[in-house]
């Protein structure tokens, strides 16, 4: 009996191995790079729009959106929106993915915040024995939020906006571990609505979310 | 039984031989070129290769350092080029396919109230200064063609680029220029290096040897 269970197990491990170190050689290839930007998105319960929007497309090097004039239920109008997506996936040379989102002048929310100038970039690379991504190039000028200047705010700096909610600037979150994949999106604002939640005496006990403002978003990730 | 052990021989072989086929570089990369005179950007080779990715510069001056955002003086980007390495007739090196999106946001530059925006319509050359003939130690190209003034309507007017992919990461190291002589546009840095082109302040270059 242990002789025949021994020989099964042989016979098995003879099929499985093999197929095992196929699927590792096939994983191995299978890079790929993704990016996507756009200039402005707006999700309430009542909008949901992204405008303009560029996804880098399978097989493809590059992709291009971009709107003149942009204005989004009035909560955001926005000059000269650029989205621009461009990477490659190379199973030899590694893979690499670059995304970049432009605006002039922006306001937000009647003018609750506005800026001239917003420029998010994120790029991601994976080869020749360098893995990683960055923001570096994303910036916001002359951006004033609720009447105060803000200069280069640093990632994830968060501003209370009174009776709407808070805005986070320079909004950075990034993915991977840092070996074989890596990815970051940066969102240079970001508005969250909120609303208060209030208890039967009609005192507020909390805040919930009802919506996301973003304006200048680029995402890039590598594997 | 036979089946079976028979089954596990033929297999191993073969995803053996496919693990190392994996593993093999492309036959049509790109050798250094030992033993001749080093080129400065000026001397290009017909070769295949790739390029992709963008970002933005900050040009003047287009070193590795930021202007300060208020001033807009920068420009952003987007460019890809492929070249399987073959020739026309002529000898030119010519591109398989390619695209260029390119805005400069300086004050100085904005047409009808709006930044210049240059989009290619034709990639047509496109060839390779291979290292160690550049300051591009991962790869250098030369590429253009054809574009449109977005603003104006402009069409078919020469451009060229000089593409720089100097290692990793791409923001202080790689570099970009273009040249667009009809109208007399060009984002140029010749300072020590070799190659005309601008350091990234963002983004980054990504030279492949291969098609």
């Amino acid at each position: 009996m242990k002789i025949d269970t021994m020989r099964r197990a042989i016979r098995l491990a003879g099929l499985v191995l093999p197929m095992s170190w196929m699927a590792g050689s096939v994983a191995a290839q299978m890079r790929t790079a993704n990016a996507q930007a756009f200039g402005v998105s707006v999700n309430t319960p009542t909008v949901n729009q992204t405008t303009p929007y560029a996804v880098l497309p399978a097989g493809e090097a590059m992709a291009t959106d971009q709107g003149q004039s942009v204005d989004v239920a009035g909560l955001v109008s926005a000059q000269d929106a650029f989205a621009i997506v461009t990477g490659d996936a190379d199973p030899t040379y590694g893979s690499d993915a670059v995304s970049s989102a432009t605006l002039g002048a922006v306001s937000l929310l009647n003018g609750l915040i506005t800026t001239d100038g917003v420029v998010a970039i994120a790029n991601s690379t994976l080869g020749d024995g360098y893995v990683g991504s960055s923001a570096d190039g994303s910036s916001l000028s002359n951006l004033i939020v609720n009447g105060t200047a803000v200069s280069d705010p640093a990632p994830n700096t968060r501003v209370n906006l009174p009776d709407v909610g808070y805005v986070l600037l320079n909004e950075q979150s990034v993915t991977g571990d840092g070996v074989s994949t890596s990815g970051i999106t940066v969102n240079m604002i970001h508005v969250v609505l909120q609303q208060p939640i209030l208890g039967i005496l009609g005192q507020v006990i909390g805040y919930q979310t009802v919506g996301n403002i973003i304006v200048g978003s680029a995402s890039s990730s590598v594997n | 039984m036979f089946k079976f052990r028979n089954l596990a021989m033929l297999t191993a072989p073969v995803a053996i031989a496919l693990t190392a086929w994996s593993c093999d570089r492309q036959p049509n990369a790109v050798a250094p070129a030992i033993g001749t005179p080093l080129a400065h950007f000026q001397e290009f080779q017909c070769t295949p290769f790739k390029m992709t990715g963008g970002g933005r510069i900050d040009y003047p001056p287009g070193t590795a350092e930021k202007n300060d955002p208020a001033s807009h003086i920068y420009e952003t980007f987007g460019a890809h080029v492929m070249s399987s390495g073959q020739r026309d007739e002529n000898g030119t090196c010519l591109a398989d396919k390619g695209a260029l999106e390119w805005i400069d946001h300086r004050p100085d530059y904005r047409v009808g109230g709006h930044p210049l925006n240059l989009h290619a319509t034709e990639i047509t050359f496109a060839e390779v200064a291979p290292p160690p003939a550049t300051d591009c130690k991962d790869g250098g190209a030369h590429w253009g063609g054809k574009l449109r003034v977005q603003n104006t309507g402009q069409e078919n007017l020469d451009f060229e680029v000089w593409d720089c992919d100097d290692g990793e990461p791409g923001v202080g190291h790689d570099g970009f220029a273009i040249s667009v002589p009809a109208i007399g546009y060009a984002v140029m840095c010749w300072d020590s290096h070799a190659e005309p082109t601008c350091i990234l302040t963002g983004g980054n270059r990504q030279f492949h040897p291969t098609h």
